[in-house]
């Protein structure tokens, strides 16, 4: 831990030093250069990781220095996807973290702030990229001016998918519905245009949806899209977007999976289209750890781990069969997608693989790719020969995966025991009680925290009503089978059946079969020695 | 994702040093095979280390390698290769898919992949088979030393005559460096007898034979006739037909099946034990393959001891026949048996005034599991007797029912030796009879005195008989009717057995349940994968041989007295007060059942994003509901299991147990979202609150209670509707100076376009001023090129001027040549005409060219005139 430590302040001093306020250090050349646009990036996306690693002061620094110095009202053409992960993503986190940095902040906190101005304004830099007449966004977008005339309208799968956590998040948190309703639009467009296999491709016209690039699989092009669905799942508590996941899932299984890799078909025909690993796809086990599936994501790890052992890094492609990298994909930008999978399986598992995982990647990226000014991308894994690029998701995601995964007790991993308690001009709310929703660049977003902002003063009256009834003896009876049809109407789209099963004890155990799409199944008996390698296959 | 080309790149680092220059290891660290290859030359056994410099695995094998090299760099040669850097010849010729990889080479033979675990004892202990694949078994103490230890054993018989090595036996010695490749731990072991008489004592006569010895089932000598003698058959043949009592699993660290498959086969006994494999003697290691051998001897005397049984056997190894005289007599020393000593035991009855009596003869007997070199005495100590009784009394009831005249003999097993077992003979006799013997005959006179050991713990007479599960009693428990010995052919639930090395394994024992506190990492457990459950051996009992028999037939019987074993969170601290109460396994029963309270459990599991998410809801229902009635509470699945009724297949669960009638509890419905409102609602549904009856005093002192808490509540929400007024307030205030300040800024810029006004008018009036001046200007203009035109008229007259000097001049030399004609001397005049012509054209030119430019300098001077404007 204090080698990742000590990590992040060699290249983070060396941005300072020598790059800043450009977006992104060359670490070759010692100098900066802006690269997604001209916010210097490196240090938002690194703002979330100096807290992780218990550095209050900084933070408070830099906020004070973005507040100051970041302009988005810039002729500058940006990728929406990218500043919307980096930017949006790292000044939200920044905002929600800001309190618990000793950042003096608004009454108004945590819905208003001047971190989530900033988000907001970013934001809304972003929204003329969605006019289109599918809703689906462009991927450039200026700064200044909306969409460029002439701008191409082939958009990758995550470009269009990768929004809901923020912009549920800057809804949520601003009282200002459109950012939502874009994001939503998209996913649904997305999801209205996939194969009859249940595949999507990855890259469609924004103007026409047709698919441009019909390779179907989990990695480049597409990965963000299934993550968000899952994590604006869990963030929004959203049945819909969780369903629209699982049958993604089922798809992707039936037509890519193979002896624990997901390889890339034909999104309608479903044949296998590229065998091949890409160091991108290695989010998947984490994110199947997430919704539970803990058993079969630990294998793909295993799998994807042999990898890193034979190279000191995942290749940007790896052909499975030849069991070597593919020409012009051989670089290893110190992405952290495979660290990021062993955290969260950490956390599932307490497998020591898993930190042997740590191990490796600190040994690996502090013997190839640190130099005199920082650390260098791998352009090469067969000869380890570096590029003068340090991206800025090795400070943002990389180093605050590895950190977070040899501290098992840092506050982001929090289970619940701890929490805040904030008082707002909209009513008392619980922060900081853990769980966590990173978003694809790695920005913790606290769920606690679109929850407080959202509520509204009828729950609270509600509530207030429900309380009383704890307090009193006698009517409580009428009141609470009143309560109890209420219950059913207030949900909406409920049939009476749901109704009344919540009062008839019998009904339940038919009910069992069908669990809500929001849950995690348990974890089998075997997964007690399922450890150290060993996998175990299904009994089914 | 997309990635600009940049100009810029820098090869890799050049590789340096791995190993430090004083280490016993060659460090080959530009990766010269060649050179390797040449080092080899000198040798006997060679050890390859193939690493990469940036690998974590090398690094951490770093060490033990050293560790190893220190010890053994006399005998064997360490070197290491960088098998990375791309420029060296390792790299170029070899390509591996992990790091380091260890490769043995004995002289030529070779390479033996090491594949096992990176830890010098292990890695030594290779080195070691490698360097001695054989044993030389050169007397018969040797050979029984060889064929009692459990691994399996195959033996060759090759005469040391004339030539300088017997036929076969170069095959023989590569087929043991062959099985190492196999069978990395060396599980077999290969022995070699070059004494005749040794060799009788196996049934071998012939020079070159093979023997594969077996434990259980009859021994095999290697089919010559049809397999061919080679190295690899051989080896084959003693993998595929080798006996497997016990097994070491020592998974690799890699995606393997190994637990699966082996787990699959049925239930499992793991027994985890600290392992040393450089270690001469295994004691513990001993004891527990006696356990195993017992286990699986299923058609073979009760007494049987595995090597001497072996060698005692009718049963001989299958290409036997033809020497029948082979066999030999068991030597003198191992037959002996301890003659059993007994003593006479009144067993006292429940109903004292009971006018019978049951009376026991116990004896010790010694199994002959007994270590040959053991001393015998003839009579018993005290110790033995108090020990022999100490197992009677747990066993006494099985002899209360003997109320017959008959006698009925049964045996059991003693807790303290394996190697005992008692008998225990009673019938029933009266009172008279009994203080006839009493007086004469026993050692422990009376009941009071034979109790003495064993009534510390209970009551004397009440005591509970019980095996060796503190918390399982089985009534009728026969546990001396059943023996370890062949137990698995006779028994439905045969177990598969297995050893661990807890120095590298001892994770796979905590997740089963063994404490983390013990120092002593020694754990046996039952795993059943089909059945999902665990049975764990009592970790306060030390583990011996005895104690898994018990277990082992505990589990056997039908009527198992053992318990699921339930894995708890060590972790949680019960002391610690949370607003959300945690449970485990171990306070399960106690938080949600003993508690008289409304207890609301909700299942997690930390790694499950949809529990995570929904944290703070729990906090805030824990904080709203009356504490002195409710309880929120939460229970991670994932570190704590629970009976079978309370298990549930998906997280989140909640589940509701209303105060007094706890047995019904209800599960929050799952297609409801998990709210404050709807929590509130179901628990108000469901909890016991309501009563319909009457009011009684008692009633009216519960509703006096409540509506205090419901006072001490609603005083809890107007300090926070306090705090949040004052939140809003500050808020107000916030905004307040938000407003003046965006006034204040109106004002600025209020001001500043009256300044741009003002600067706007100036710039006005400046633009005016020089309008007119550009009038003036132009005006300017125009008068100058009035004037040029003038000038060019002038230039006209002029030219016209010119042309008429011309003629002029023409007409005057017309006349002056006719003047030449007559007058030669006239000459230089005319040359003097001619320059004057020359400076005219002159002269013309230079006006031509003032013109002109005065032209560009009217274009110029309105080009400056635009400027201005």
């Amino acid at each position: 831990r204090e080698r990742v430590r000590a990590m992040f302040y060699h290249a983070y001093e060396h941005y300072l030093e020598s790059a800043f306020p450009y977006d992104e250090l060359r670490p070759l050349t010692c100098d900066g250069q802006d690269t997604w646009g001209s916010f210097s990036l490196t240090l938002i996306d690194a703002l979330d990781t100096l807290l992780i690693l218990g550095n209050v002061s900084e933070f408070q620094r830099v906020v004070s220095v973005l507040q100051e110095g970041v302009d988005f009202d810039i002729d500058v053409n940006a990728s929406v996807f990218e500043t919307n992960i980096r930017v949006v993503g790292g000044l939200l986190s920044a905002h929600l973290l800001s309190k618990k940095a000793g950042v003096e902040v608004e009454v108004g906190w945590p819905c208003s702030g001047p971190l989530l101005r900033m988000a907001e304004e970013a934001a809304r830099k972003l929204l003329p990229a969605f006019q289109t007449p599918t809703g689906m966004p462009y991927g450039t977008v200026n700064l200044l001016h909306g969409v460029n005339p002439g701008e191409t309208p082939v958009t990758c799968t995550a470009g269009i998918g990768t929004f809901i956590v923020e912009f549920a998040t800057l809804s949520h948190l601003t009282g200002d519905p459109v950012f939502e309703d874009v994001a939503r639009k998209a996913l649904k467009a997305l999801w209205k245009n996939r194969s009859d296999i249940g595949l999507v491709g990855n890259h469609i016209d924004v103007i026409t949806a047709k698919w441009v690039a019909q390779d179907a699989g989990i990695g480049a092009g597409v990965d963000s899209y299934f993550e968000y669905l899952v994590k604006g799942a869990i963030l929004l508590q959203d049945k819909e977007l969780m369903s629209m996941f699982l049958e993604y899932n089922k798809a992707i299984k039936n037509y890519t999976k193979f002896d624990d890799w997901y390889l890339w078909v034909q999104m309608y025909k479903g044949t296998v289209s590229m065998p091949v690993f890409q160091s991108l796809e290695a989010y998947w086990p984490g994110l199947q750890s997430l919704i539970g599936d803990v058993q079969n994501a630990m294998r793909t790890f295993l799998n994807y781990y042999t990898v890193w052992k034979q190279f000191g890094g995942l290749p940007e492609f790896y052909n499975i069969p030849q069991g070597y990298t593919v020409d012009k994909r051989e670089g290893y930008p110190l992405r952290p997608e495979l660290i990021e999978s062993a955290m969260y399986l950490y956390r599932a598992t307490r497998d020591p693989t898993l930190l042997e995982l740590g191990r490796d990647a600190v040994e690996s990226i502090e013997k190839i790719s640190k130099v005199d000014c920082g650390f260098a991308t791998i352009k090469d894994l067969r000869d380890h020969r570096l590029d003068n690029r340090m991206e800025s998701f090795f400070l943002a995601e990389t180093v605050k995966y590895l950190y977070l995964l040899f501290d098992p007790d840092n506050f982001i991993h929090n289970d619940g025991s701890v929490f805040d308690v904030v008082i707002t001009p909209y009513g008392e709310c619980v922060l900081n009680a853990g769980g966590y929703v990173f978003n694809t660049e790695a920005h913790p977003i606290d769920p606690a925290a679109l929850h407080c902002c959202r509520k509204q003063k009828e729950e609270q009256w509600e509530v207030e009503d429900l309380m009383r009834e704890f307090y009193s003896l006698k009517k409580n009876k009428k009141f609470t089978l009143k309560r109890a049809s209420d219950h059913g109407e207030g949900e909406g789209a409920k049939d009476p059946e749901d109704a009344s099963s919540e009062k008839g004890g019998e009904k339940r155990n038919s009910e069992r079969n069908s669990h809500s799409l929001l849950s995690c199944p348990s974890q089998s008996f075997n997964s007690k020695l399922a450890v150290l390698g060993q996998v175990f296959l299904d009994n089914t | 994702s997309c990635s600009r080309a940049k100009d810029v790149t820098m090869p890799a680092k050049l590789p340096v040093n791995f190993f430090s220059t004083r280490s016993p290891v060659i460090d080959l660290f530009r990766g010269q095979l060649d050179y390797a290859d040449h080092l080899r030359q000198d040798s006997e056994i060679v050890l390859y280390f193939f690493y990469a410099p940036w690998c974590g695995q090398s690094i951490a094998a770093r060490e033990e390698i050293e560790h190893v090299a220190s010890r053994l760099s006399d005998q064997v040669l360490f070197v290491a290769v960088n098998c990375w850097w791309n420029q060296g010849k390792c790299r170029k010729q070899k390509h591996f898919f992990y790091f380091p990889v260890i490769h043995l080479y004995h002289q030529s033979f070779g390479p033996i992949e090491y594949k096992g675990p990176m830890s010098a004892v292990y890695i030594e202990k290779f080195v070691r088979r490698v360097m001695t694949p054989l044993l030389y078994i050169s007397s018969r103490s040797k050979l029984l030393d060889f064929l009692s230890n459990y691994e399996p054993g195959v033996l060759g018989y090759f005469e040391f005559n004339a030539s300088p090595q017997p036929p076969g036996y170069l095959t023989f010695f590569t087929s043991a460096l062959h099985s190492l490749k196999k069978d990395y731990l060396g599980t077999i072991r290969f022995g070699v007898i070059t004494d005749k008489h040794v060799a009788e004592e196996i049934s071998l006569v012939h020079s070159g034979s093979v023997y594969l010895h077996r434990h259980v089932n009859t021994s095999l000598i290697y089919p010559n006739d049809i397999m061919n003698y080679t190295a690899e058959n051989i080896c084959k043949w003693a993998l595929e037909n080798r006996e497997t009592l016990i097994r070491w699993l020592r998974p690799h660290g890699g995606k393997s099946l190994l637990l699966n498959n082996e787990l699959k086969k049925g239930p499992a006994l793991l027994i985890f034990i600290p392992y040393n494999p450089l270690a001469e003697i295994h004691p513990l290691l001993d004891e527990i393959t006696k356990v195993a051998l017992e286990y699986h001897n299923c058609n073979k005397s009760q007494t049987a001891e595995p090597d001497l049984r072996h060698l005692g056997d009718t049963d001989s190894p299958a290409f036997d026949s033809s020497v029948p005289d082979a066999h030999m007599k068991l030597p003198e020393t191992f037959s002996i048996t301890k003659y059993p000593c007994c003593n006479t035991v009144v067993l006292p009855q429940w109903h004292s005034i009971s006018r019978t009596h049951n009376v026991c003869e116990l004896c010790i007997n010694q199994t002959l599991g007994v270590k040959p070199n053991k001393v015998h005495v003839p009579h018993c100590n005290f110790l033995e007797i108090e020990a022999a009784l100490d197992s009677f009394y747990l066993q006494e009831h099985t002899f209360f029912q003997v109320i017959s005249n008959t006698i009925e003999c049964s045996n059991f097993l003693s807790f303290y030796s394996p190697f005992s077992y008692y008998t225990a003979c009673c019938r029933t006799v009266n009172r008279h009879f009994l203080s006839f013997i009493s007086s004469e005959k026993t050692i422990f006179q009376t009941p009071k005195v034979a109790f003495s050991s064993h009534g510390k713990k209970d009551n004397t007479q009440r005591s509970i008989p019980h095996i060796e599960d503190r918390n399982c009693f089985i009534p009728n428990l026969h546990i001396s009717g059943i023996n370890i010995t062949g137990l698995s052919c006779r028994t439905n639930k045969t177990l598969n057995l297995y050893l661990l090395d807890s120095n590298l394994f001892w994770i796979y024992a905590e997740r089963l349940g063994a404490s983390r506190s013990i120092h002593l990492k020694e754990f046996a457990a039952i795993v059943d994968l089909k059945e999902e459950v665990h049975y764990v051996l009592d970790q306060n009992q030390s583990l011996v041989g005895s104690a898994l028999e018990n277990f082992i037939k505990n589990f056997s019987i039908l009527y198992s007295p053992l318990k699921r074993h339930l894995v708890d969170d060590p972790s949680v601290h019960f002391h610690e007060q949370h607003v959300i109460t945690e449970v485990t396994t171990n306070t399960f029963h106690d938080t949600v059942f003993l508690s008289e309270k409304n207890v609301l459990l909700l299942y997690y599991a930390q790694w499950c994003g949809f529990c995570a998410s929904l944290n703070h809801v729990f906090i805030q229902l824990a904080r709203l509901l009356p504490p002195d009635n409710f309880t929120v509470a939460r229970i991670d699945t994932t570190r704590n299991d629970l009976p079978w009724e309370f298990m549930t297949d998906h997280l989140p669960t909640i589940l509701f147990f209303p105060h007094q009638r706890k047995e019904q509890s209800v599960k929050f419905p799952e297609d409801f979202s998990v709210n404050l409102p709807n929590l509130l609602k179901f628990i108000l549904h469901h909890s016991s609150l309501s009563s319909s009856e009457p009011c009684t005093k008692e009633c009216l002192h519960k509703e006096t209670v409540l509506q205090q808490g419901h006072i001490s509540h609603l005083e809890r929400e107007i300090q926070k509707l306090r705090s949040e007024i004052t939140a809003l307030h500050q808020a107000h205030d916030q905004l307040e100076a938000q407003l003046s300040e965006a006034r204040r800024e109106e004002h600025r810029l209020q001001q500043q376009k009256h300044t741009l006004e003002k600067q706007h008018k100036t710039l006005q009036l400046h633009s005016e001023q020089l309008q007119a001046t550009y009038d003036q200007k132009n005006q300017e203009l125009l008068e100058m090129a009035e004037k040029l035109q003038e000038l060019a008229d002038a230039s006209e007259n002029l030219l016209k001027e010119n042309t008429l000097l011309r003629i002029l001049v023409a007409s005057r030399e017309g006349k002056l040549q006719s003047k030449d004609e007559i007058k030669e001397p006239l000459q230089s005049e005319q040359t003097l005409s001619e320059d004057n012509d020359v400076s005219v054209s002159t002269a013309t030119a230079t006006l031509e060219k003032k013109r002109i430019d005065n032209i560009d300098t009217i274009e110029t001077e309105h080009n400056s005139g635009n400027r201005t404007e």
